[in-house]
């Protein structure tokens, strides 16, 4: 079972955050400022590689926060 | 068809040809430049090459093939076939491949034809080649593959043109392939407008805000990325264990595996899935970015060509993209001639 703490920092890894960013699990995408189609498709391939979970981006319209991420990784 | 063998037909040699434009994905104002470099380290693409407006994809094939032909001192009116892999003709009609036949000064019994495939067009158009030939009728044969895809405005696509000869040849080593196609995930990539679907007219000429908030015009080439994404790094890497065990050949039996050039995120994750070493997968996509169908050739001319010339090479190429469609060949290649990169 994942844990939310791996899953946050391998969330910031792909992401790959220009400044450091505080992300916990209620945080909303939409309010970090990197949360752009790169980080769309890094996070495709962080759930491909790290959790072996096909998602799309249907999946990732769909989650408001890093909970409703977090949610497709279990 | 998926899976399948041609025998008799022999690798000769292959010409790349790139515009002499250099443009960097870092040239950017001064407070984009954390952005870009972010952008560049992700997608791998720090230049490109772009055509002269005036310049076409089939200028460059053109200089390719002559030099080709100089190197392999084949003449004119030998080569029995030519085939174009395009999706940047110099018109909507009629065929690029014929004007080259007579660009080319080859003979009138030529066959000429095109075929419209994109990223995945490498190993497809050595297959409809290397099949004529092993049914008997072609002997020679020239093989354009490449396109004109660069705009200042995106920061992947990279023009180039290609020449490949094939030749019939009854001590050739078999050629592997497996072709496949899911027209299900056209609209992945596509260029909506200018076809009979939607013809062309003035509304085409606004531009429309997507949901990224960017200005695009209806007849710019559209892609869904996560889909695309999906799709290579899905599809890609089974198929190339099941062309390997096809062929009965061992993975540490190949020297060096070609990927279609489409970014560092989608190549660095089907390199990763299949366990393979860095050195064994040469990249062109820092120097050369997405050159659509003519990747896997540009990536043996700028980064193989020594390894090639110096003896009997066992390649891997895998080519996915538009279509959707995705191919792999696996091919033995020994005393061929490779003229170095040509700028033009």
């Amino acid at each position: 079972m994942p844990d939310i703490e791996t899953f946050i920092a391998n969330f910031q890894t792909a992401v790959d955050f220009q400044d450091p960013v505080e992300i916990r699990a209620d945080t909303r995408l939409t309010d970090l400022q990197e949360w752009d189609s790169l980080a769309a498709l890094a996070t495709i391939v962080m759930f491909d590689m790290e959790y072996g979970k096909a998602i799309t981006g249907h999946h990732l319209k769909a989650c408001a926060t890093i909970s409703d991420l977090f949610a497709l990784a279990a | 068809m998926g899976l399948s063998t041609l025998r008799n037909v022999g690798y000769r040699g292959l010409a790349t040809c790139v515009p002499k434009t250099v443009i960097s994905n870092m040239d950017c104002p001064p407070a984009m430049r954390s952005e870009r470099e972010r952008l560049v380290r992700n997608i791998g693409i720090h230049e490109r090459r772009i055509c002269y407006p005036w310049q076409c994809f089939s200028d460059l094939a053109f200089i390719a093939a002559e030099r080709l032909l100089e190197e392999l001192n084949w003449q004119r009116n030998e080569i029995d076939a030519l085939i174009v892999v395009t999706q940047s003709p110099d018109y909507l009609i009629p065929a690029t491949a014929i004007i080259l036949q007579d660009r080319l000064q080859l003979s009138h019994a030529t066959i000429a034809f095109d075929i419209n495939l994109g990223c995945s067009g490498y190993p497809f158009g050595l297959h409809v080649l290397g099949a004529m030939i092993q049914a008997g009728a072609v002997r020679k044969a020239l093989l354009l593959v490449g396109d004109k895809c660069a705009t200042l405005h995106d920061p992947l696509f990279s023009d180039a043109g290609t020449a490949t000869a094939l030749e019939f040849d009854p001590d050739a080593a078999p050629i592997y392939f497996d072709l496949n196609s899911d027209g299900s995930g056209y609209r992945a990539i596509i260029l909506p407008v200018g076809g009979h679907r939607e013809p062309p007219g003035v509304q085409h000429f606004i531009p429309r805000r997507d949901e990224h908030g960017v200005d695009r015009l209806p007849y710019d080439l559209q892609l869904d990325g996560p889909a695309v994404l999906s799709f290579s790094t899905q599809r890609v890497p089974p198929a190339v264990t099941q062309l390997l065990a096809y062929a009965g050949a061992a993975q540490e039996s190949v020297d060096y595996f070609l990927f279609h050039q489409a970014n560092r995120m989608i190549n660095e994750t089907i390199r990763k899935k299949l366990r393979l070493p860095e050195e064994k997968v040469p990249m062109t996509l820092h120097d050369f970015g997405n050159t659509s169908g003519a990747s896997i050739p540009v990536t043996m001319t700028a980064r193989i060509l020594e390894p090639l010339l110096a003896g009997r090479k066992r390649l891997l190429m895998s080519g996915f993209g538009i279509g959707l469609s995705w191919g792999t060949a696996l091919i033995d290649i020994e005393c061929a001639k490779f003229p170095e990169l040509i700028v033009a």
